[in-house]
């Protein structure tokens, strides 16, 4: 086997080559033994018609198709390691010359993965974003808690206030007549949720329990009833009872009943530091973003298309595998979205673009650096990842991970390895 | 009229059975049905430029076949096998086809 290399523009290259007569014809022998079972040949059972009397019946071409395939199946992997190309596409094979007994030469144009122009990626410069947890912060989870923790109380006397929950029958009519849809019994309905068409809420506001009250209110121009758009109504309300959320007091006995601790103060503290944990971890992850963000828009790469392409595809396979789960398809998503499956491709393009700029670079400067995953370190990845799916035999479990997302496990640990890198030659400014 | 060689020899029978046939040098042909083996060995060697050791022929009748009312008949044929000699060379138009 003999190989030329030519570079074309745009990372593609082309490949020539040359494959010895002898091995040509193997490879017709080899196409012939799969294909003869095909050939019905009058003076001959199926199957039993030499090659020469099928070539003759048929052309010299029946046993090509497959013989190149069977060539380049075994030469052309051979020629791109000897080459030391890394190809993102399958090749485009064109066939140069084919013959009984001459040499099979063929061209084979792929697309390799393109070269990185690093820029300089050490002491990057970014901001550090602060978020400082504030008082009102603790305040609102606390708040949340007591929501939780309220208990729907039940009024005795008394009127309807905001935020009450009224219990209430209630009919509709439009010009008199009870209209589809406005009718109702032991609707729970919160004053001031906003579920109700405006202006209805309001008006029970100030009853009493028992009380029957008339609502008069117009339906607004938006509304998703095409008969009842802007029309006026008045609707019969009987209030039937009156509740109320009770929150519970913000004492050391709410902290002592949500908490393990025993009192107010610490139940703070302990959302405080919660809160900052939280809030550090997304600066960090900002931080990183922002450092990696502006390496990689440092960089210069010149991106296949295929490679965008090839990301689109992953893109999509991933929505639609995540809309499965809520019963739709990719088609039905973007009907709903008012948008087809090809606009989405193209909007998808940028980020498609952006992430493959993305992995190079970074696979650039783990080579530049010599970032490697150890062989621990996935091990131990494949072992979080097998607890995570719960297997009883987590040994199992992890060779089988091990055996099929290993070189996903190591991509993942090399590409954390650079990010960190760069986080750490980087400079922080304010 | 007299037979020439090319009226002789009509074209060569390529079945499984002759092919195998062909390991024993032996090749098979069609023939014209009023040939005699001499006629057979002297086209044979005059065609293909061999030595003959042998000829046996094989002779067909047609088949009665009718269509409606209408009864026919199909051609006669004659087989022909020539067996060449140990140190003669194999007839060229046969080759590659028995591997």
């Amino acid at each position: 086997m003999n190989t030329k290399v030519e570079k074309l523009e745009k990372n593609t290259v082309k490949l020539e080559i040359t494959v010895p007569a002898e091995n040509f014809q193997e490879a017709l022998k080899k196409s012939y033994n799969k294909n003869v079972g095909k050939y019905n040949i009058p003076g001959f059972r199926k199957g039993k018609a030499p090659m020469a009397v099928i070539e003759k019946y048929y052309g010299v071409g029946v046993f090509y198709e497959d013989a190149v395939q069977f060539v380049c199946d075994e030469t052309y992997p051979k020629a791109i390691e000897e080459n030391d190309i890394t190809p993102v596409d399958y090749p485009e094979i064109d066939i140069v010359q084919i013959g009984k007994d001459t040499d099979f030469i063929y061209t084979a144009k792929v697309t390799v993965k393109p070269e990185v122009k690093l820029s300089e990626y050490k002491g990057v410069e970014a901001k550090k974003a602060e978020y400082p947890v504030t008082e009102e912060d603790v305040a609102s989870q606390l708040n949340l808690m007591r929501d939780k923790n309220a208990r729907i109380v039940t009024k005795e006397s008394g009127k309807v206030e905001n935020n009450d929950i009224a219990v209430i029958d209630f009919e509709g009519f439009i010009d008199g007549v009870p209209f589809e849809g406005g009718k109702g019994e032991n609707y729970e309905l919160t004053i001031g949720s906003g579920t109700f068409i405006p202006g209805f809420e309001e008006q029970l506001i100030g009853a009493s329990k028992g009380d029957t009250v008339d609502v008069n209110v117009t339906f607004p121009e938006e509304y998703h009833e095409e008969t009842l758009k802007g029309k006026p109504a008045l609707f019969k309300v009987t209030i039937k009872e009156i509740k109320f959320k009770e929150l519970p007091e913000l004492d050391d006995e709410f902290a002592k009943d949500v908490s393990e601790f025993d009192t107010l103060e610490e139940l703070k503290q302990d959302i405080r530091k919660k809160q900052e944990e939280t809030n550090a971890n997304r600066a960090k992850r900002e931080y990183e973003d922002e450092v990696v963000k502006k390496v990689v828009d440092a960089s210069e790469v010149e991106i296949p298309d295929v490679m965008v392409e090839k990301e689109i595809d992953y893109m999509m396979n991933d929505l639609n595998y995540r809309l499965k789960y809520q019963g739709l398809d990719i088609n039905q998503y973007a009907q709903l979205m008012g948008t087809t499956a090809q606009d989405m491709r193209k909007e998808f393009k940028g980020t498609a673009e952006y992430r493959v700029k993305n992995n190079l670079v970074l696979e650039a400067i783990a080579k530049a650096e010599g970032i490697k995953a150890e062989d621990e370190e996935i091990e131990k990845r494949a072992e979080e990842i097998a607890k995570y799916y719960g297997s009883k035999d987590l040994e199992k479990m992890k060779e089988a991970i091990l055996k099929t997302e290993k070189s996903i496990i190591e991509e993942e640990i090399v590409n954390n390895k650079v990010i960190d890198f760069l986080v750490e030659h980087s400079k922080t400014i304010e | 009229m007299k037979l020439t060689n090319y009226d002789i020899i009509l074209r060569p029978v390529i079945t499984e059975k002759s092919m195998n046939q062909m390991a024993d040098r032996q090749y098979t042909f069609l023939v014209h049905p009023n040939a005699n083996k001499s006629m057979i060995k002297k086209a044979v060697e005059e065609i293909f430029g061999v030595n003959v050791e042998d000829v046996k022929t094989l002779n067909y009748e047609g088949k009665v076949k009718r269509v409606g009312v209408h009864v026919g008949r199909r051609a006669d044929y004659k087989k022909a096998i020539v067996k060449l000699t140990a140190n003669s060379k194999s007839i060229e138009f046969f080759e590659g086809f028995n591997a």
